[in-house]
């Protein structure tokens, strides 16, 4: 399975948002995997795969190239850099046919758009009403929100970075909200 | 906007992540007695409901979370959650809701 296609995002990051106290970038192409393990097989499943199943909802782990995010009882997507996704992939398709587990490709369903900056919880906050307090939401945290009306993956990377995921769809919408809060309201 | 204790996510969440499911522990006939039950039996299961004034024992849907059902007991009439838990958990008794209240639960 080959996950290097190149597909156009067809999404722009508009000028204003590409310099300042906030910066929005694509994420780039990555390997999505949507896995559904049960609680029984998932210490296994994570030992196999060589990186941590956290178990607590909106807990993350991370190695190079691969960040893996709890957003259910018994769900977790990773996303990976595309030279890296296809062989897990792979082995993650192999474990499924041993353990209680199911393994589902979502790669082109989202693209990510990285936000960083020192305005940049600011500029989540005007579209997504999560409290992005560090205390409330520390680095490493990811969980599924909204941003007006949009349904995202929301991941804190560091303390002023974040990546927002979004239905490709979606994406110049969410985009163009950005970029109407960054030049409509000064404080953003 | 009001927040919303998610049992699962064990945190309080803005409300715009979560959908309205409708009343809860309401069990669904399994295959046999669908076979037994008169029309105007399948429809009194699909369509009556108690419509309670005050507190309501109701379900709800954490989508742009977690993307669990759970269930909530919901005044109303001030619309204030006393209480959210897990699917399974028995219908809370009406001693232990006031408890609930009482201990300004929510
Ligand atoms: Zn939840």
């Amino acid at each position: 399975m080959s996950f290097d296609i190149k597909i156009d995002q067809g999404v722009e990051i508009p000028e204003v948002l590409q310099s300042g106290r906030v910066v929005a970038e694509l994420a780039g192409e990555k390997v999505r995997l949507s896995l559904r393990v049960k609680s029984a097989d998932r210490t296994a499943v994570a030992k196999a795969l060589g990186f941590t199943l956290p178990a607590k909802i909106g807990a993350t782990s991370s190695k190079v190239g691969i960040t893996c995010a709890c957003l259910g009882p018994d769900e977790w997507i990773v996303i990976a850099d595309q030279d890296k996704g296809g062989k897990l992939y792979g082995k993650a398709l192999k474990l499924a046919s041993k353990y209680d587990m199911s393994v589902t490709d979502v790669s082109f369903r989202n693209i990510g758009i990285t936000v960083t900056g020192e305005g940049a919880a600011d500029m989540i906050n005007v579209g997504c009403p999560l409290d992005l307090r560090l205390a409330a939401f520390p680095v490493g945290s990811c969980t599924r929100s909204v941003y007006e009306a949009v349904p995202i993956l929301l991941y804190r990377r560091a303390e002023d970075s974040f990546t927002v995921e979004c239905w490709r769809s979606f994406a110049p919408y969410v985009v163009g909200l950005m970029a109407a809060h960054r030049s409509g309201a000064a404080s953003t | 906007m009001m927040l919303i204790h998610c049992p699962y996510c064990d945190e309080k969440r803005p409300e715009i992540e979560f959908a309205y499911a409708g009343e809860a522990h309401i069990a669904r006939p399994d295959a046999a007695e669908q076979q037994e039950m008169s029309d105007a039996q399948w429809s009194e299961f699909l369509f009556i409901r108690d419509n309670k004034r005050g507190e309501h024992c109701e379900r709800w849907w954490h989508a742009n979370g977690c993307n669990m059902f759970f269930n909530a007991v919901r005044n109303t009439v001030t619309d204030k959650f006393v209480k959210t838990y897990k699917m399974g958990q028995k219908r809370p008794s009406a001693s232990q809701i006031s408890k609930w209240n009482e201990g300004g639960n929510v």
